[in-house]
């Protein structure tokens, strides 16, 4: 079933066409992703359907169109995401900083919580998302106590704290090795296997290629190609965008 | 902007038309006041490009020198603010042993005396290099170690810095006004310039004023010092490059600053021939609002603005003395409109350009204060003993003098309260708490005296009424983020005080706005209670029992704002002061948690002031002028911004509280430095300690606690699981 597909999206900061009339799919239970080069729109592409930067065209989400929705209710709807910069909310600890995302609040609520502030007991969600990633023992930690890799983990937790449909991961490999980013790949794995499709965008070609059931390649905001790793790697575009000469691929 | 500048033209056009608008709008003392303003306004301009701090206290550094120039003519003495004396301390040391205070040891002066008066000149010359000192002072003292900061630390340490300017000078001089000699190169004879008349001394200032705005503009357009600051604010890297290190830039804009308001400040109070400390440094707020329409970065539309706002003095005041459909109270003149103008165009130009402040390319390192979870045994055991031992005090312990401390540190720990959540848990700074309060207080006097409500029910209605106000207020803010609340809020207890507060058919005259206050907690009522074979109170005033209600109300919200830290809606706002927009991704609704911040903020404020009116028994103005907001912010700030203990720290603090009391009594420290000592406080803490005290206690309990947890090991551990 499809899940979010864009139709003639567009986003155009001044004079440029960051994101040029990208027509896109994501199927539920599927891991999808994107790369391009350096500048390719990438990053922008995940702010336009998650509602930070203004967008033209349609985002269908769940049968549903939400282009005109505000970035906190797409999340509520289900539209999750991480940052490249992490941005952990750094004076709560990590257990607090998967609650912000996993408790939704209506405006009104607040009044039970001056008389009863922690009625809201059940973890489920937050246990969820630290088994899910296994990062339980850094619960009682603060973002400044633990290192850039676990904190790579607690930006990931955080949005599936939420309990997204869609989560879009916005480069999580960056600044990882190859063995530690082979263990993100088992732990994506394990996100999809819990009922959550990924929509990943990444540099890493290794950890693209490995775990993606279908990707998308841009090149100055606009499609160059799309389907299965295999397919691709063979596309002749895309070597010559991106791979570059010195790789052959396929090998 | 065009609309903004068409609109301009259409109302000035109506003012050179009509001859009775004209005379009124164009006169000689208002451009002088424009002057004045535009200088602050440059400077305020100058500090923000050079190093991405709003002054706020730029008004009171006119005054400060403006001060130190008339005591130099006057007196021919250079006056110091007070500086710690360790002597005094060993003199105490020697009276406890001593039944007569017979040791009396050297006293520090408390002015450089260089004769009995002054000429104008070396009084101006001494004047302008305090000036420079003081630029250098505030660079490397105070905003140096804050470049990284986050713009709240930058907000904080200049709001310090000017509760500690006019301090000192209220301290030394008292807020009585002040008669400053006139310019003796200048004559006030009249000038016909045909649309306006004026003095031959304020059109001197007039044309100083508008060549210093030109000298900047091509200072900063083709000198590559101008160059340089300019590339400093969007990249350090790009000043480096042209061979200026952004420190020295820093430095010469901060002296730059210091010595076009001081000596405007000091040539204006000439012309003027007197100056307070209160409404002297308020000027800060038509200086801002100018600064802001000239986007913090142009110096031409900052002055004209500038003038203008001083310009329309004069014809406001002659509108609401003249015209009969200006509002007027009980059919009389109206006071205070001239104060109103400001906040509105604050508010348009928030509301309509979106966002005022151009974003620094600026790092920033530094954090705000943390904001702990409150611990289980502060909720079950820490909260009911610090209350059960206030009563305690207060009922049995306390005489007269401590009983009043009580009731005021009561009311300083509500209006910290309300500090906390708009500053300590959303990162906002709203500097018009009092104001909220006085609002509330106003009210509750209406309803209990003149309404016959009966007590409590007064209270509420005067916190929701704040609550509404202080929604209206913030509603301009709401899109913008950063200091823009801090203007609005300013511009905004700087109007309301001169407009509502001062009226006297709100205010009641000269005993005040009466309360009807129920027997048993008026403060006049010097009962003696029974309880338990105990008695309380001593047959004195104040009534025991009139701090045991403000302990109540401190009780009740001390509650509800712990409850709200440890809530999902906590969570939410800290979550919003980190990052607005992971808070927005994590589906935050971050519009609606602001103005629920502000909400709740000032209901606490108005539960404050609803306090204080039950406790004071009437209701006078004084309290809720623009500088007690300050104050109560610096304190809250020094107790800890972020926790309730935090508020009750500041509480202890505030001027009559129970620690200044204490002082007082014990050592003899006059109640005049609490202020002082609230201003340099607030500048140390923005610097060193955002924390506050509560917070430096909490961190040595936090690593005794971590140090019994390491050893207990796998217990704690299991308690994560």
């Amino acid at each position: 079933m499809e899940l979010l597909r864009t139709t003639d999206m567009c986003v155009t900061f001044g004079g440029v066409q960051a994101v040029d009339n990208v027509d896109f799919a994501v199927d539920e239970g599927k891991i999808v992703g994107l790369i391009g080069p350096n500048g390719a729109g990438k990053t922008t592409f995940i702010d336009g359907i998650t509602g930070f930067v203004p967008t033209t065209g349609s985002i269908n989400f769940q049968g549903r169109e939400i282009s005109h929705l505000p970035a906190h209710r797409r999340s509520q709807r289900g539209l999750g995401r991480t940052w490249q910069s992490l941005e952990l909310f750094e004076d709560l600890n990590v257990t607090e900083n998967l609650r912000v995302a996993a408790e939704q609040q209506s405006t009104t609520g607040f009044l039970a919580d001056l008389i009863i502030p922690q009625r809201r007991r059940s973890h489920t969600d937050v246990d969820f998302a630290l088994d899910v990633l296994g990062i339980r023992d850094l619960a009682r930690l603060m973002p400044t106590e633990i290192s850039q890799g676990q904190r790579k983990l607690v930006s990931a937790a955080r949005a599936l704290a939420a309990r997204p449909k869609l989560l879009c991961m916005d480069e999580p490999a960056a600044g990882l090795d190859t063995t530690e980013s082979q263990e993100l790949g088992r732990r994506m794995r394990r996100i999809v296997d819990a009922g959550i499709t990924i929509f990943l965008v990444d540099h890493d070609m290794g950890l693209v290629l490995e775990v993606c059931d279908s990707i998308y390649v841009i090149e100055f905001g606009a499609t160059i190609a799309q389907g299965t790793p295999a397919e691709v790697k063979r596309d002749p575009m895309v070597i010559a965008a991106y791979l570059g000469s010195t790789e052959t691929p396929g090998r | 902007m065009t609309i903004g500048l068409a609109a301009g033209v259409v109302v000035l056009g109506v003012l050179a038309l009509n001859r009775e608008y004209r005379e009124n709008f164009f006169t000689g003392s208002g451009v002088a006041e424009g002057a004045l303003i535009a200088a602050i306004a440059l400077g305020v301009v100058l500090t923000y490009r050079g190093s991405g701090v709003v002054n706020f206290a730029n008004g009171a550094i006119a005054m400060y020198v403006a001060y130190v120039y008339t005591i130099l003519r006057s007196n021919g003495a250079l006056f110091l603010p007070p500086i710690p004396n360790p002597l005094k301390l060993v003199e105490w040391v020697v009276h406890l042993f001593q039944a007569h205070d017979t040791l009396h040891l050297v006293d520090i002066p408390v002015q450089i005396s260089f004769g009995s008066s002054m000429g104008f000149w070396p009084a101006l010359a001494i004047s302008l290099v305090f000036c420079v000192l003081l630029g250098l002072l505030l660079h490397f003292a105070v905003f140096r170690p804050l470049r990284y900061a986050p713009p709240l630390a930058k907000v904080v340490a200049s709001v310090g810095v000017f509760v500690y300017l006019q301090a000192v000078i209220i301290l030394r001089f008292n807020t009585t006004v002040q008669t400053v000699r006139p310019l003796p190169f200048v004559h006030k004879t009249q000038v016909d310039l045909g649309l306006i008349k004026m003095g031959q001394d304020q059109l001197f200032v007039t044309l100083l004023v508008i060549a210093f705005t030109v000298g900047l503009w091509l200072l900063f357009q083709y000198t590559r010092f101008g160059l340089a600051t300019r590339a400093a604010a969007e990249n350090e890297k790009g000043a480096v490059v042209l061979g200026f290190s952004p420190d020295f830039l820093a430095g010469s804009n901060w002296v730059l600053s210091t010595v076009i308001t001081g000596l405007l400040g000091v040539l204006v109070a000439s012309i003027n021939s007197t100056m307070d400390p209160v409404s002297l440094a308020a000027l800060i707020v038509p200086a801002l609002t100018a600064a802001l329409v000239g986007s913090f970065s142009s110096f031409g539309r900052t002055t004209i603005a500038a003038f203008l706002l001083g310009m329309q003095v004069p014809l406001v005041l002659y509108l609401s003395a003249n015209k009969g459909w200006f509002p007027s109270t009980n059919g009389t003149y109206w006071p205070g409109f001239e104060y109103v103008l400001p906040l509105i165009v604050i508010v348009v130009v928030l509301f309509f350009a979106g966002r005022s402040l151009p974003t620094r390319g600026a790092i920033t390192l530094g954090r705000l204060p943390f904001s702990p979870n409150p611990p289980a045994w502060a909720m079950r055991v820490g909260g009911p003993a610090l209350a059960l031992a206030a009563a305690a005090c207060g009922l049995f312990l306390f005489g007269p003098d401590y009983r009043g401390a009580l009731a005021n540190t009561l009311i300083g720990i509500i209006i910290c309260l309300s500090v906390v959540v708009i500053t300590g848990f959303v990162g906002q700074i709203s500097l018009a708490q009092m104001s909220f309060a006085g609002i509330s207080a106003f009210v509750v006097s209406k309803l209990s005296a003149e309404q016959g409500w009966p007590f409590p029910w007064p209270i509420f209605v005067g916190a929701i009424v704040a609550l509404i106000v202080g929604l209206l207020v913030a509603l301009p803010a709401l899109r913008v983020r950063g200091v823009n609340l801090a203007i609005v809020t300013f511009a905004f207890a700087v109007a309301i005080y001169n407009v509502v507060f001062q009226n006297t058919s709100v205010t009641g005259g000269y005993h005040g706005a009466l309360v009807t206050v129920p027997s048993w907690i008026n403060p006049n009522n010097a009962g003696r209670y029974h309880f338990l074979g105990l008695t309380a109170g001593d047959g004195l005033q104040p009534n025991p029992m009139t701090a045991m209600f403000g302990l109540v109300v401190v009780v009740v919200l001390s509650y509800l704002v712990a409850n709200l830290r440890r809530s999902t809606t906590g969570r939410q706002m800290l979550a919003m002061r980190s990052n607005e927009r992971a808070a927005a991704a994590a589906g935050v609704n971050v519009a609606a948690t602001k103005m629920l911040a502000f909400a709740i903020s000032a209901f606490i404020a108005g539960m404050g002031g609803a306090v204080l009116a039950y406790q004071s028994g009437a209701v006078t103005a004084g309290p809720f002028n623009y500088p007690a907001s300050l104050i109560f912010f610096a304190f809250a700030y020094l107790g800890g911004i972020s926790s309730v203990s935090g508020a009750v720290a500041g509480g202890l603090l505030v001027p009559g509280g129970l620690l200044f009391t204490f002082l007082e009594d014990r050592f003899g420290v006059p109640t005049g430095l609490t202020l002082v000592l609230g201003g340099l406080g607030l500048i140390l803490a923005a610097i060193q300690n955002p924390e506050g005290i509560a917070g430096r206690m909490s961190g040595i309990g936090r690593r005794i606690e971590t140090r019994f947890a390491s050893r207990r090991g796998a217990e704690a551990h299991q308690e994560v699981a």
